[in-house]
């Protein structure tokens, strides 16, 4: 039974603010040295699919730049690879609102293929996960649809339609979308299993009813009606989903913890990013670091703590980073002070500077901005 | 018919065991050889030549083919994976009239007429895989090219006290060779030969046949090519380098190569973005430093958890630092880990070793004249409180 991947890069811009002004969610730096959407796209390519397509709407050359050739991802293939669907734009077709719409331009990649089932995936929510036993879970349910969900109590601010799950000896008997989450109950991880030409069918009856998003307008309708099954898949391991700038601040920086590495990185399933040669990172005599990570291609001279650097970043002597996220290519000189701050791509932060941000709303430094 | 045709092609000697990196190289070629954090010893020939618009590489190998063959794979990594062209590892192989293995530098790359013949190049590049240096082979091309010669060397100035060590190339005021002497007693000039060299492919493939059919010859290129040119009045040019280059053939310098990335870093550039050393990427997470580290004057590559104290030291791909371990002066392989309270000083962990809690490698030599380095091979356990004496090699 062979799966065909769909990642959905866009849906969530919004939320994110100023660092998807110029870039889909899915391109959104993470964790030091990746993208979100390497997170999503290396477990599916874990899971031994080799064909996955990546729907775009807008902003999406940072994503075509960021994965050239697919060979990074193993995923330069004769049978299969990597496609980038932007927006087919017909007659019929426009610029889409949800995933119902998204798919439907996608309609000819999903017929074209021969594989039995789909995973759709989100690429905003972090994990480690094999979707080749979310398979094996949804072939043995019997179900229409499967859909990974775990245990998130802390989530107050549920907006990206995520579903929450009701469960009574372990199937389904209630479900909403965008609601507040009750002890016991699971949200959805925005990861689905079905087969090809149920997603087929729907897809071109839920467009020709004008109707546009997956889960509101499919799942939570169908369902109510009783005329769809779902089986959940329950996740237990670290699941960190990015929803908007505090909880993206805020999961880059558990990061730095033991446990939440050694659940998100194994070695059995690594995540797998654009390569770009940089040289090891270089560390003064005289800097200080405490509890952060660093990628590959910086050099440290001043004081960090608490903070996730990127690749090719400089830290002069005499700087002070603190709870921030330091995005590839940014200069930090001399005397700065920084703490609660975001830096995007090639910032520039001139000497004796003091930015400060909130832990729950960090600074943003735009993008190649000079402060 | 005209077939197509390339301008210049490299052919890499990656054949020799490297007997003289000891347990290093026991189970892994010396082109192989871990270095500098994240690269292999290869790296820097191979992302020479793309860095200087030469897409074919045949790697010229016959001991412990595997690992040279995995690293290399299909040249993704350097960008040599190309329709026409791209890296090859070439190994001897078995033929109708006679086999054997690579007799010689010169006899490896006779073995191996027919795969150049295939680009039908102009020139060829000879390569070897044993120096740390960046270079661009095109300036050296295109003089080579503008001298018209049959044999361009690339040389190196060396001070007159090291220069019995080279093959020394004396030339005369227009930089045309005039006489070739392999490690001279005493040195008439400081011209040192790096092992670099760009032929008329024609002109060498005539020498490589006669060299052959001679019975007497050690088919060495520095032995009898270069030699054998010279005595016939070919017409034959020093090409003068002058940044960092170091044969690593030595544990001495191999550790010393590693070092001055630290102290000499203006020399070999390893982070000048413009040209950059291509590796294979193995898809590590971050590097995470914790609270009880102290990292000094390091590299330290992606995918390392470091939680003791790293001092003047280069810590590759994938390793473990222990809490209260002290690492100075030392190099540590990819996949090593040290555990808690281990100390490490002057000394080389080989790849996936693991150093026991509170075991003792080599000792501080900071402030001594005599430094001889400690070292430990690749896949080696050193158990817990186990004292390892100064200059031992296990």
């Amino acid at each position: 039974m062979e799966m065909l991947g769909i990642i959905f890069s866009n849906i969530y811009d919004a939320e994110m603010g100023e660092l998807t002004k110029n870039r889909t969610v899915a391109s959104l730096p993470f964790g030091g040295r990746y993208r979100q959407v390497d997170f999503t796209l290396s477990n599916i390519v874990n899971s031994n699919v080799t064909k996955v397509g990546i729907i775009t709407k807008y902003y999406y050359q940072s994503l075509m730049d960021h994965f050239g050739d697919a060979s990074d991802w193993d995923l330069n293939r004769k049978n299969g690879g990597l496609y980038i669907l932007p927006p087919f734009a017909s007659g019929v077709t426009t610029v889409y609102k949800g995933k119902l719409e998204a798919l439907n331009s996608a309609l000819m990649f999903l017929k074209c293929s021969k594989r039995d089932y789909v995973l759709m995936c989100d690429s905003t929510v972090i994990c480690n996960i094999d979707f080749e036993e979310v398979l094996k879970s949804h072939i043995k349910s019997g179900a229409t649809i499967t859909v990974v969900a775990n245990k998130d109590y802390e989530s107050k601010d549920n907006v990206n339609n995520e579903l929450v799950l009701k469960l009574y000896k372990n199937k389904v008997v209630d479900m909403a979308v965008n609601s507040i989450v009750n002890e016991g109950e699971y949200t959805g991880m925005g990861m689905y299993i079905m087969k090809r030409t149920d997603l087929i069918e729907i897809i071109e009856r839920s467009v020709s009813h004008g109707l546009c998003h997956f889960e509101k307008d499919f799942l939570q309708r169908q369902y109510i009606a009783g005329n769809i099954t779902i089986n959940c898949y329950k996740f237990d391991d670290v699941v960190l989903r990015n929803r908007n700038i505090t909880t993206y601040f805020k999961n880059n920086l558990s990061l730095i913890d033991k446990k939440v590495q050694k659940s998100i990185f194994k070695k059995s399933a690594p995540i797998y990013t654009k390569v770009r040669d940089e040289a090891p990172t270089f560390y003064e005599s005289g800097c200080s670091v405490k509890d952060c990570i660093l990628a590959d291609g910086c050099i440290i001279k001043g004081e960090i703590e608490n903070s996730v650097i990127f690749r090719d970043v400089v830290i002069e002597e005499g700087a002070v980073v603190k709870n921030s996220i330091i995005n590839q290519g940014t200069v930090i000189k001399k005397g700065a002070n920084l703490v609660n701050v975001i830096t995007d791509k090639d910032v520039t932060v001139n000497e004796n500077t003091v930015l400060a941000g909130a832990a729950q709303l960090p600074l943003i430094i735009g993008k190649g901005n000079i402060v | 018919m005209n077939y197509r045709s390339k301008d210049c092609i490299a052919m890499l000697l990656a054949g020799g065991q490297g007997s003289r990196l000891m347990v290093l190289t026991e189970e892994n070629a010396k082109p192989a050889v871990a270095f500098g954090g994240k690269y292999r010893i290869i790296d820097f020939p191979l992302a020479n030549c793309v860095n200087s618009g030469i897409d074919t590489v045949g790697i010229l190998t016959q001991y412990q083919p595997f690992e040279l063959n995995n690293y290399i794979g299909n040249g993704q990594p350097w960008g040599l994976n190309r329709n026409f062209g791209g890296a090859f590892v070439l190994p001897p192989y078995q033929r109708s009239k006679k086999t054997e293995w690579y007799k010689g530098t010169a006899n490896a790359i006779y073995q191996n007429i027919s795969f150049v013949d295939k680009y039908n190049p102009e020139n060829v590049l000879i390569l070897s895989g044993d120096h740390i240096y960046k270079m661009d082979y095109k300036k050296m091309i295109r003089y080579h090219k503008e001298k018209d010669a049959d044999c361009t060397i690339a040389v190196l100035d060396v001070p007159l006290s090291e220069a019995s060590r080279f093959g020394i190339m004396n030339t005369d005021k227009k930089n045309k060779i005039v006489e070739f002497e392999e490690k001279p007693k005493v040195p008439k000039s400081t011209n040192a030969s790096m092992g670099v060299y760009v032929f008329k492919w024609q002109v060498l493939r005539d020498y490589l046949i006669n060299d052959e059919d001679d019975p007497e010859s050690s088919n060495d290129f520095g032995k009898n090519i270069i030699p054998k040119m010279l005595g016939d009045g070919k017409s034959m040019y020093a090409y003068n380098f002058d940044g960092y280059w170091k044969d690593v053939g030595t544990i001495e310098s191999l550790w010393e190569a590693n070092m001055d990335l630290l102290d000499k870093d203006g020399e070999l550039k390893i982070k000048d973005s413009d040209f950059r050393i291509y590796a294979r990427n193995y898809a590590m997470n971050s590097s995470t430093i914790t609270k009880n580290a102290k990292v000094e004057n390091s590299y330290i590559t992606e995918g390392c958890t470091i939680e003791g104290q790293v001092k003047n030291s280069i810590i590759s791909t994938g390793c473990t630092v222990g809490k209260g371990a002290v690492i100075n002066k030392s190099v540590i392989m990819p996949g090593a880990v040290i555990k808690d309270g281990a100390n490490i000083q002057y000394a080389i962990i080989g790849e996936r070793t693991v150093v026991g809690k509170n075991a003792v490698i080599g000792e501080n030599l900071d402030m001594k004249q005599n430094i001889r380095i400690t070292v430990v091979g690749n896949d080696r356990e050193v158990l817990d409180d186990t004292v390892v004496p100064t200059g031992e090699i296990k």
